[in-house]
């Protein structure tokens, strides 16, 4: 590992080469560059998640923490390593202080895996417009997680106005398990659904799932309110019997269809890692998700953006509203 | 999957939601055995565990125990727990115990057969699995035409009549020469339709040999030079370090050639030499595979071709190993192969003079498998004959296991003042992690059979033409036995008999150390 003290964006490049070098026969094969954008606080958490998905998807790791953008001088602090605490892939973590934390993409742009996609992961609140955050314009996949804005349900709406091809959620990720569940409950039926309602604590996870039922099914879907965490169950009207799968407790989910016998299915929680490389696993723009989306938020035609951004100059200290991303403590 | 667009929340473009099978059965036979106990219940957990399994799942065990449900729970708990993959977690368990049965009773019992067959119609109600089920085989195949019987007697392998599909799940060898296999194709393919019969080779589970046809048929750098114009020749080698283990009984009367030329290195011979299929569906890679294995000439000078060997007693990594003759269960006066080297060649425009190496053995120095392309020479070099002396061969090698990748030889300047070029090798390796994140080869086929997707099983006639080739070559060395000559010895621990290297040296090559 390699610490580098108030040093410059050319000498972490060096410091990779270094120890590449050292670290012998360097086994190349990286699939992509992952760019986690994320406070101080929660570094050790995006670390142990990114190293879980690393293992899945050979990828340079490059965190990079904005701190103190009103800090009167830019300053970087850089740690290098291959093999190391961050798996076994190259990771750089990047602290950025002062006006640099602004043009993060100085320091980024020349440390990406070449001609690999950029997958930018915000670890935190999700950007208001992406395009505010140069580490998000280079990228080919972003990966944002409303449940960690200060309204969840909101930042999800922003999500769909701010939608550009190759954007996805956690949140979206997080509903997957119940999205299995569902279509696995639906298997050879073949009565139509009639109607469908989604219970659970109003959440973006409960809108995407009701927005990717009614985008699949084109039935009406209804969401009602229940106290406890997360989704607790899903149930399809069907023109004959109906469809339930619920959750019994954390780790089962009961499937019932009418006229057949009960079943039970693991419903296990799923580690950020997993979830993170679950979104690594696909490149390309989530389609599914475009159109879950589209119908959660009523904003339309998601799918026919350009999935390219331009930058927008974007200043935290001066705006009136200054975007989450770009703000840190 | 059956009907892949008949669910309205599966859409093609949605890869997030996993492969689930429909509600099914999966019947083991001989679910008391090794294989079972190693392979298969940790795949079924493993399964469970990623949540891949359908919610009707049923596994049934049947066995000649005198045991209930609750026996056959408790050995498959162990086994789960010994040799799965993913972590053991009691609530997966709990949940793949519900739905664990076991029947005793042994092959000849009519009536253990009707009480099976009837548990599989109550399934049906109390489980939902719509007359699906799939029976694999882990027995001795000498009682596949009893079992096979069995089943068509209570007509429990008739799709119609079980209102689901039903498959059987055949393990190798599958028979010891054509005719044998010929025969127990036949009574397979009656008792089942051809198509609902899996035979497993492990070996094309396997993430890498999966990777070979991304890599030939994914890529355009490979495919203009996977020919004779470009390849000198290709060396596939299985190398084992282990003996026999307690399969004294087993190996004497099969050798090398049957356990594994015939069909892991032949499989994986089709899938190098094999043209692109139209799609990468089971039917059209099995055409392109059977149209390779047909292809296939036997070598014509069999004394100098098709060489076997035996080991003797001497170290391997540092211990101390018995002969072959000298393990037990194994005849002192032993002539069965436990290496085997063959040349062979593919009769096709693209492959015309371009000779395929085989070579398999137990007790040979590491474990390792691995297909090496070998490229022709440069025909002209610019440098002086002294400054590539070190310059051997270009080389593409597709590591199967361990270390799977695919390694990349080319000459490359020695750094310094004068010109001089040796070879240096790329490595592409899955990291070690990411290799431990990928399926068992079981957990994979087993998912196959439930989802009925067949591309990665061999069919009967591949396993024929398989036949065909090795057929000659066991007559030889039937022949030679008569005439009082036995296979080469080698050394416990070196890399099998001199006369595989001879070989090679006659055709002016040599072996890849692997």
């Amino acid at each position: 590992m390699t610490t580098l003290w108030d040093t410059t964006g050319t000498a972490v490049v060096k410091a990779l080469g270094a120890e590449r070098r050292k670290a012998g026969s360097v086994s190349s094969g990286l699939a992509l560059t992952l760019v986690v954008v994320v406070e101080e606080g929660r570094v050790e958490e995006a670390e142990h998640a990114a190293t879980r998905a690393a293992a899945e998807h050979p990828c340079r790791l490059i965190i990079v923490v904005r701190r103190r953008p009103d800090a009167p001088e830019a300053r970087l602090d850089a740690e290098v390593l291959i093999g190391g605490r961050l798996g076994p892939g190259e990771a750089a973590v990047l602290r950025m202080y002062g006006r640099l934390a602004l043009h993060a993409e100085s320091v980024v742009l020349p440390l990406l895996a070449p001609d690999a996609p950029v997958v930018t992961w915000w670890f935190g609140r999700p950007p208001q417009l992406i395009a505010h955050d140069p580490l998000g314009v280079l990228a080919d996949r972003r990966v944002t997680d409303c449940s960690l804005a200060d309204d969840p349900v909101a930042a999800l709406q922003q999500r769909a106005v701010d939608y550009a091809p190759g954007d996805t959620d956690l949140d979206w990720t997080r509903a997957t398990t119940w999205r299995a569940l569902c279509a696995a409950a639906f298997d050879s039926i073949e009565s139509p659904a009639r109607a469908a309602v989604v219970t659970g604590e109003p959440s973006p996870s409960r809108a995407l799932v009701a927005g990717w039922l009614r985008s699949c099914l084109d039935v009406e879907v209804t969401t009602q309110d229940s106290g406890t965490n997360g989704i607790t169950e899903v149930r399809i009207e069907l023109e004959e019997g109906e469809v339930r799968v619920s959750r019994s407790n954390g780790r089962t989910a009961l499937l019932s269809r009418t006229g057949q016998p009960d079943r039970r299915m693991p419903l296990e929680p799923r580690e950020l890692g997993d979830l993170l490389a679950e979104e690594l696993r696909r490149l390309d723009a989530d389609e599914t998700y475009a159109r879950a989306l589209s119908v959660a938020s009523g904003v339309g035609d998601l799918d026919q953006r350009p999935a390219h951004r331009t930058h927008v100059w974007h200043d935290p200290t001066e705006a009136a509203d200054p975007d989450p991303a770009l703000t840190v403590a | 999957m059956v009907h892949p667009l008949s669910n309205p929340l599966r859409s093609v473009g949605d890869r997030r939601l996993p492969r689930v099978p429909d509600p099914c059965a999966l019947v083991v036979f001989g679910v008391t055995g090794d294989l079972a106990k190693k392979k298969l219940i940790p795949a079924v957990y493993d399964l469970a565990n990623r949540g891949l399994l359908p919610a009707g799942f049923v596994l049934l065990g049947f066995a000649r125990r005198d045991w209930g449900d609750g026996d056959f729970e408790t050995l498959a708990r162990a086994a789960a727990q010994k040799g799965a993959r993913t972590e053991f977690r009691e609530s997966t368990w709990s949940r793949l115990a519900e739905s664990i049965k076991f029947l005793p009773g042994s092959f000849d019992d009519d009536h253990a057969f009707d009480t099976l067959a009837e548990t599989l119609r109550d399934l049906d109600n109390t489980q939902g699995t719509q007359g699906n089920a799939a029976f694999y085989l882990s027995i001795p195949p000498a009682a596949f035409p009893t079992v096979l019987k069995q089943m068509q007697r209570t007509g429990m392998a008739d799709d119609r009549e079980s209102g689901g599909w039903r498959r059987v799940v055949v393990e190798k060898p599958f028979g010891h020469d054509l005719p044998s296999s010929k025969e127990l194709n036949d009574l397979v393919d009656d008792v089942f339709t051809a198509r609902d019969v899996f035979r497993i080779d492990h070996y094309l589970g396997k993430e890498t040999v999966q990777n070979l046809l991304a890599l030939r048929f994914a890529n355009t750098l490979f495919e203009p030079i996977w020919n004779s114009h470009h390849v000198d020749s290709v060396q596939i080698t299985m190398a084992e370090d282990v003996g026999i283990g307690g399969r004294a009984g087993f190996y004497e009367g099969t050798g090398a050639a049957r356990d594994v030329l015939q069909n892991h290195l032949l499989q994986l011979l089709a899938l190098t030499a094999m043209e692109e299929p139209v799609g990468f569906d089971a039917e059209s890679l099995r055409t392109e595979k059977r149209k390779v294995l047909g292809a296939l000439k036997p070598p014509r000078d069999l004394a100098a071709y098709a060489v076997r060997g035996q080991y003797d007693q001497g170290w391997l990594a540092g211990e101390r190993v018995k002969a072959y003759r000298a393990e037990e269960g194994v005849s002192s006066e032993s002539r069965t192969e436990t290496y085997a080297a063959v040349r062979l060649e593919v009769e096709t425009r693209r492959w015309a003079g371009v000779p395929f190496y085989l070579r398999t053995g137990k007790r040979l120095p590491r474990r390792v498998t691995e297909i090496g392309v070998i490229f022709h020479r440069a025909p002209v070099l610019p440098f002086a004959k002294s400054d590539t002396e070190e310059l051997g061969a270009n080389q593409l090698v597709v590591r199967v296991q361990p270390d799977e990748g695919v390694t990349l030889r080319f000459g490359s300047k020695v750094p310094g003042t004068t010109m001089e070029v040796r070879d240096v090798a790329m490595d592409f390796q899955y990291g070690e992690a990411f290799t431990e994140a990928s399926p068992e080869a079981y957990e994979r086929l087993l998912l196959d059979v439930l989802l009925g997707d067949a591309s990665l099983f061999p069919r009967n006639e591949e396993v024929e033409e398989s036949w065909r080739v090795i057929d000659p070559i066991e007559h030889f060395w039937a022949e030679q036995n008569d005439a009082g000559n036995a296979p080469h010895l080698y050394r416990a621990g070196e890399w099998g008999p001199k006369a595989a290297v001879d070989m090679l040296a006659r055709d002016g090559r040599v072996w890849r150390r692997p």
